[in-house]
């Protein structure tokens, strides 16, 4: 969630100047952006010598930074640097700024890629059978589709299981009904894309 | 030897033949014609019934044996239509039961005539195992979210309306663009596929 930050948060990213290397700050910087957990805060707090409530503070900070630069999108250099106040140590500026470019794509397609959404779609197989009797006839050559869709919910619930199944027959008119709708959807995206 | 039966009919579908045969031209051509009409909508029972009660009336007849009698023909076609047989093999199974030449050749004329009918409906009738009923869509674009304050993808939502038994499912999902493109290719290569059978 974007919330804004204060001078506070700022206060408390300076505790990254006690870390013992700059791939200490890279790491702690990237675990907080995903999230704030008792571990990190533990970790954090051996790794860079500071007391457990401070550790707390630093990374609850970091992950509100790193979360404001991909809400707003801000990538580039000068848009990041703009954030920190004047007073702010310039080198750790720099080194912040320079890890927060680095992984914001990653940020942005992994966030895109958990977003709200309907389960997606994730898999599609068919295949196309003939059917040669039934109880209703006992000699016929009718074609009929399976399809088969994967789906993946990417929020799924705590019971719930995040991939499910569902087959589909179609008769032959049913998947010409289907690839007329699909048709008119490529359409009016062709549409929506050359605006 | 019957082709439209493999069992041993019971004597009263004889019996029913014979009687089939007392009937003159007009009133056998309104039987067929009504029987006919049944085979082509076989959830009408009702206009069925009816019709054969106003028949059995304007005729003079009991309804009750004429019901009977004509459920015993019902026989052949429904047998006929399971079998695919042809109208001259109906006409020699009709012969073997004991209707005359004139009836005979009258059904299985009309038989031929109504073939092609029902047979798509017979086949129409074959299971189909979560048949597609419907699909609805829309798309759009993901302007924004909590994590992100401006977004600009392309997304597709399907509903599919799946039969399930006697009740429907809605099955709900979402595609990106490349997705959606896949989804396309792969219905118009089963489509193709489906075509090599026509």
């Amino acid at each position: 969630m974007a919330a804004g930050l204060s001078s506070e948060d700022f206060t408390n990213l300076q505790l990254l100047l006690k870390a013992p290397s700059k791939d200490a700050v890279r790491d702690v910087c990237v675990q907080s952006h995903r999230a704030v957990s008792q571990r990190l805060t533990e970790n954090t707090a051996a790794t860079f010598s500071i007391p457990a409530a401070q550790a707390a503070q630093l990374i609850q900070s970091l992950h509100t930074l790193s979360h404001h630069v991909l809400f707003y999108n801000l990538t580039s250099p000068e848009q990041i640097l703009a954030v920190f106040p004047e007073s702010f140590h310039s080198s750790l500026k720099n080194l912040i700024t320079k890890i927060l470019l680095e992984n914001s794509p990653a940020w942005r397609t992994e966030a895109l890629s958990r977003q709200v959404s309907l389960p997606q779609l994730k898999e599609l197989d068919w295949r196309v059978d003939l059917v040669t009797g039934s109880d209703s006839v006992s000699r016929m050559a009718v074609p009929t589709c399976l399809v088969q869709l994967k789906m993946e919910d990417p929020c799924p619930s705590a019971v719930g299981d995040s991939i499910s199944t569902v087959t589909v027959e179609l008769s032959r008119e049913s998947l010409d009904t289907i690839l007329d709708g699909l048709g008119r959807i490529r359409d009016q995206l062709s549409a929506v894309a050359g605006k | 030897m019957l082709h439209f039966a493999k069992d041993v009919l019971p004597d009263s579908v004889s019996a029913d033949f014979q009687n089939l045969n007392k009937f003159n031209e007009q009133q056998y051509k309104r039987l067929i014609e009504i029987l006919f009409q049944f085979l082509l909508d076989p959830k009408e029972t009702d206009r069925f019934m009816r019709q054969l009660t106003e028949f059995a009336g304007e005729h003079g007849i009991s309804a009750g044996p004429l019901r009977n009698l004509m459920k015993s023909v019902l026989l052949v076609p429904q047998g006929a239509l399971k079998k695919n047989l042809t109208a001259e093999q109906v006409k020699q199974d009709l012969l073997t039961l004991g209707l005359n030449e004139e009836k005979a050749a009258h059904f299985s004329s009309q038989w031929g005539e109504n073939y092609a009918a029902l047979s798509r409906l017979a086949v129409g009738q074959t299971l189909m195992v979560n048949q597609l009923v419907d699909m609805e869509w829309k798309f759009g674009v993901t302007v924004g979210t909590s994590e992100i304050q401006k977004v600009g993808n392309v997304f597709l939502q399907l509903k599919l309306v799946v039969r399930k038994g006697n009740s429907t499912e809605n099955v709900f999902m979402e595609l990106t663009l490349a997705q959606f493109y896949n989804f396309l290719h792969e219905m118009e290569r089963a489509k193709a596929s489906m075509e090599c059978f026509a």
